[in-house]
This record gives structure tokens, C-alpha cells and sequence, in this order.
């Protein structure tokens, strides 16, 4: 079977519960992500209705993440009650199209936590050495 | 261990002035051509795009059809075409020419000259409680169908939290890179990007091929751009090449360039040593409506749509009526003036002028002897 376009099939049911979700196309060790509306109920390698845009989670060149929105697109299908799931709504938010998601508050958050907290170690061990110098 | 050191040393210290030397030997043959953009007060946009600015710069084009039309690469044919030979009546030889008028009105359609643009710095929100959510740049694109390049919303969110538009230069990678554009690269290529590549090209008078690539590689309103261009027209005034450029959509903008940076003397100079004094005088017409500093503008303003609609000349002419020889003489004594009051090389440009009027009177006089034989004076 020829496999479905990466644009999308677009048969859907009209009534059924529509989700906007990311959806793994890289390969081994290369993620990269589809973001596509698709049934709720559907699976992830199920063919989805519609590709909404893209998003590259390794840092290219220039350390930069690329993503592409169809925000045209993505606001039809909001309007007709799609649910977003929690990674592209963290992205729309980054994107300033939703508040800012508050996972990703939580998850800067941490990330800082942990910084201070590796620099704290870090510098207790230096301390630490010092002493033991000394002596 | 020390004396390996010290020559370990040493050797370095001979290498780096080597290199230094090297460095020194390269840019002492460097060209010290400086690129100027249009980057100033005025903008020459509504100039360049002015209906008599226009005409007056695809008149200075000198279109030649064997030329414009030249076959330049094979890319896409595998065989070469042999051309088709057909008797044509005289409608349809009329209906071809204005075709082929057409298709090489579109040929010969100008790069824009333009300023250059502001860059964006447009922060639409701060967020200091998104520090350390990640160590790299999010680049959002709106890919929503039907939107033009330039207005296509493209934002970065930065590591420290900032919410903000892209500037140009990553506008115009991202637009590459989801609507892809033939024959421009995402890193600029190497004949551009390295110095030394571009000053061999210029040596080897690749003009044309370095102004074609450069106008699919950059946008006209780049400061890129106009370094690249003004480096190549000014090479092009310097060596006086200015055959290698007509008939060309490029020579429009090298003649605004020249004119609007007050160095067209040179190509005064030629026009009058190869004796086309009517592009003389459409050149200085071309001064006057961007610069108004011409003294004699009124006869300049009366000759300018006299000379416009008559003929390109491509060779010399063998004979001459006698409104040519009117027109012709008008021409030069308007050019005697400018070359008085205006010109910045007058002892050339006058021995120029000398020149051709020796050649004239002889072409007169060939003309004239030739119509008493014919017995129509």
C-alpha cells in the first residue's frame, strides 16, 4: 500500500473530536515532527486529515529550532473545536499565537533549579578542594 | 627540552610572518574599490522608477537583438536547435517583431535600484520566567498559502524570553528555506562570501555572470547587494567596459549608479570616442533629472523627446538625411557646452568631441556628394 501523503489524506467525520498533535516522521535517532490535525481516536501512524506545519527539535547551525505553523489553517480547525495537545500548545504559546503554556514555565523553571543547583555542587567541591589543599 | 622549545618557537614566529607577508602580498594586489550604497538621505528609488528616467535608461541600453537573444547555455538541451528559416508576409514579419519586442522588453527588465532597508528590531514581549527553558533560538515561520515573502510573519523566541520579529537576513533564510527559490543558496555562495574569488572574477570580466547571480541571490534592497554591485560598476567604469554590459538588463542600473554618484564622465568619454553623440546627450539628460545641475537644461529638455523616438544605432550609419545631420549638429554643440560648464575631464572629452566632428564633416560631405550624384539634392 502506497503510503498517505504527508499533506494529509483530509477524509474525516465531521462530528468526531479533532486533536492537533505532533507526529514523529524522522527516522532512528532523528526526530522531526508533523504538526497535523487528525481524529482523536486515531492512532499517530494512522493518516491524518490535515498537516498544519512542522517543527525540527535539533538545533541546526546557527543552535536555532525551526517551526513552521499554518496559523490559517490552525485557526479554522480551533475554531471548529479541535483539541491541542500539551507540545503544540507549549509551541503556539513560545510562538505568542496562546498564552504562554504553563508547562513551559514549569519546565524553565527546573532547568534553572537544576543549573544553580550543579553550580552550588560545583562550587562546594571547589571549596572542598581547596581545603584539602591547604591541609 | 628548552632548546626544542625555543625552536619550536621560533618556527612559529617564521610562520606567522610568513603568513602576515602573505597577507600583506594579497592585499597589496587586492582592488581598492570601495562600495558605496545607497544608503544615504535620498532614496533613489522615485528617480530610477520615473517614466522619463526609464525610458532614458533602456535608450542608453542600446538593445541589440544579437545580443540580447544569444543563445547562453545549453543547460536544458541536449542538442542545440538548428534556428528555423520561414517566408513570412508582411503582417506576420510585423507580428513577429513586436513578439519579439516584447520578450526582449522582458529580458531587458531592470533590477530595481532602491534603498536600503531598516533592520527590525521589533521586541513584541518580554518574558524573563522563560530564561533557561532552553539553550536554543525557537524560529516560528507562518506558512499560511498566498502570503508574499516580505509579509510573511516569521518571530524568534530567544533564550533570555524575548518575543521578537526577525531581521532580514533570517527572514530571508527561513522564506529559502520553506518556500525555496531557484538558484538562490542558504549560505551565501563562495564567489560572493570570499573576496579573493570575487576580485578573479571581476579580473576575468565575468560581469554580467556576477550581477545575474547576484540578483538571484539577494534582495535589491540588501546592503550585500549594492556592495557587490557598486564593486562590479565601479570595476566596469575603471576598465572602461562598458560593451561587455549593453544590451544587458544590467547597464540601466550602472548608468543610474554612475550618474547618481556624479562619476558618468567616463562614459561620456567613450560614448563620444565611439561617436554616438545622441546617447551623449540622453546621458546628460539623465544627469539632469536626477541632479538638475546641467547649465544649458533647456536645450538638453527640447532634444531629449526629439531623440528618443528615432532608431537605436548600432553601426555606423552610411548615409545621412538631412534632419540627421540637423539633429547631429544640434547634439554636439549641446555637448560642447556641458563639456565647458559641467564635465569633470574636459581635455579628453574636447578632443573626443574634435574627433568626431572631423569624422562627421567627412560623413557629411560623403552624403551630401553622394545625393547631388544621385541627382536628388
Amino acid at each position: 500500500m502506497p503510503l498517505p501523503p504527508a499533506s494529509g489524506t483530509g477524509r474525516y467525520f465531521v462530528k468526531a473530536a479533532k486533536s492537533i498533535r505532533l507526529i514523529r516522521q524522522g527516522c532512528t535517532n532523528r526526530p522531526f515532527f508533523h504538526i497535523s490535525v487528525t481524529h482523536r481516536k486515531r492512532l499517530n501512524s494512522q493518516p491524518v486529515i490535515e498537516q498544519l506545519g512542522s517543527y525540527d527539535p535539533m538545533p541546526n547551525f546557527n543552535n536555532e529550532k525551526l517551526v513552521a505553523l499554518n496559523l490559517e489553517r490552525i485557526k479554522f480547525w480551533l475554531g471548529h473545536g479541535a483539541h491541542v495537545s500539551p507540545p503544540v500548545a507549549e509551541l503556539l504559546g513560545l510562538a505568542g499565537f496562546f498564552p504562554i503554556h504553563p508547562r513551559s514555565y514549569m519546565t524553565a523553571w527546573r532547568n534553572r533549579r537544576t543549573e544553580r543547583e550543579n553550580s552550588e555542587k560545583q562550587k562546594e567541591a571547589e571549596a572542598a578542594a581547596k581545603t584539602a589543599d591547604a591541609a | 627540552m628548552s632548546l626544542f622549545k625555543l625552536f619550536q618557537k621560533n618556527t612559529k614566529n617564521v610562520i606567522n610572518h610568513y603568513n602576515n607577508l602573505q597577507i600583506t602580498a594579497i592585499s597589496s594586489r587586492k582592488l581598492s574599490i570601495l562600495p558605496s550604497i545607497y544608503d544615504g538621505e535620498q532614496d533613489p528609488g522615485p528617480k530610477f522608477f520615473s517614466s522619463g528616467v526609464q525610458a532614458l535608461l533602456k535608450r542608453l541600453t542600446r538593445p541589440d537583438f544579437a545580443k540580447v537573444f544569444r543563445k547562453r547555455t545549453n543547460s536544458n538541451l541536449s542538442v542545440l536547435r538548428t534556428p528555423k528559416y520561414k517566408f513570412l508576409t508582411d503582417e506576420e514579419l510585423k507580428a513577429e517583431m513586436s513578439k519579439a519586442n516584447q520578450t526582449a522588453a522582458r529580458l531587458l527588465q531592470m533590477p530595481p535600484v532602491v534603498k536600503v532597508h531598516e533592520p527590525i528590531n521589533e521586541v513584541l514581549s518580554k518574558d524573563p520566567a522563560l530564561v533557561g527553558y532552553d539553550t536554543s533560538k525557537y524560529l516560528f515561520t507562518d506558512i499560511t498559502f498566498g502570503v508574499p515573502n516580505e509579509h510573511r510573519l516569521i518571530v524568534e523566541r530567544n533564550p533570555d524570553g524575548t518575543l521578537q520579529n526577525c531581521d532580514h537576513d533570517t527572514r530571508k533564510r527561513l522564506n529559502q528555506i520553506y518556500f525555496p527559490m531557484q538558484g538562490r543558496k542558504v549560505r551565501e555562495p563562495i564567489m560572493f562570501a570570499d573576496e579573493e574569488k570575487f576580485n578573479g572574477l571581476l579580473e576575468a570580466e565575468k560581469y554580467e555572470y556576477i550581477l545575474d547571480r547576484a540578483c538571484i541571490q539577494y534582495e535589491p534592497d540588501e546592503p550585500n547587494y549594492q556592495k557587490i554591485t557598486s564593486i562590479t560598476y565601479q570595476h566596469v567604469d575603471m576598465k572602461t567596459n562598458f560593451n561587455l554590459l549593453r544590451s544587458t538588463r544590467h547597464f540601466g542600473p550602472l548608468v543610474f549608479y554612475l550618474t547618481w554618484h556624479q562619476s558618468m564622465d567616463n562614459l561620456m568619454l567613450e560614448l563620444l570616442q565611439s561617436g554616438i553623440v545622441r546617447e551623449a546627450v540622453l546621458l546628460m539628460g539623465l544627469r539632469h533629472a536626477i541632479h538638475e545641475d546641467i547649465t544649458n537644461a533647456d536645450e538638453v529638455n527640447v532634444l531629449v523627446p526629439q531623440i528618443l523616438p528615432t532608431p537605436v544605432q548600432l553601426t555606423k550609419p552610411e548615409t545621412l538625411s538631412e534632419e540627421d545631420i540637423q539633429m547631429d549638429n544640434k547634439c554636439v554643440d549641446c555637448i560642447a557646452k556641458y563639456i565647458t560648464n559641467n564635465s569633470a575631464m574636459k581635455s579628453q572629452q574636447e578632443l573626443a568631441l574634435q574627433g568626431f566632428r572631423e569624422d562627421y564633416q567627412q560623413l557629411v560631405d560623403l552624403s551630401r556628394g553622394l545625393k547631388k550624384a544621385h541627382g536628388n539634392a
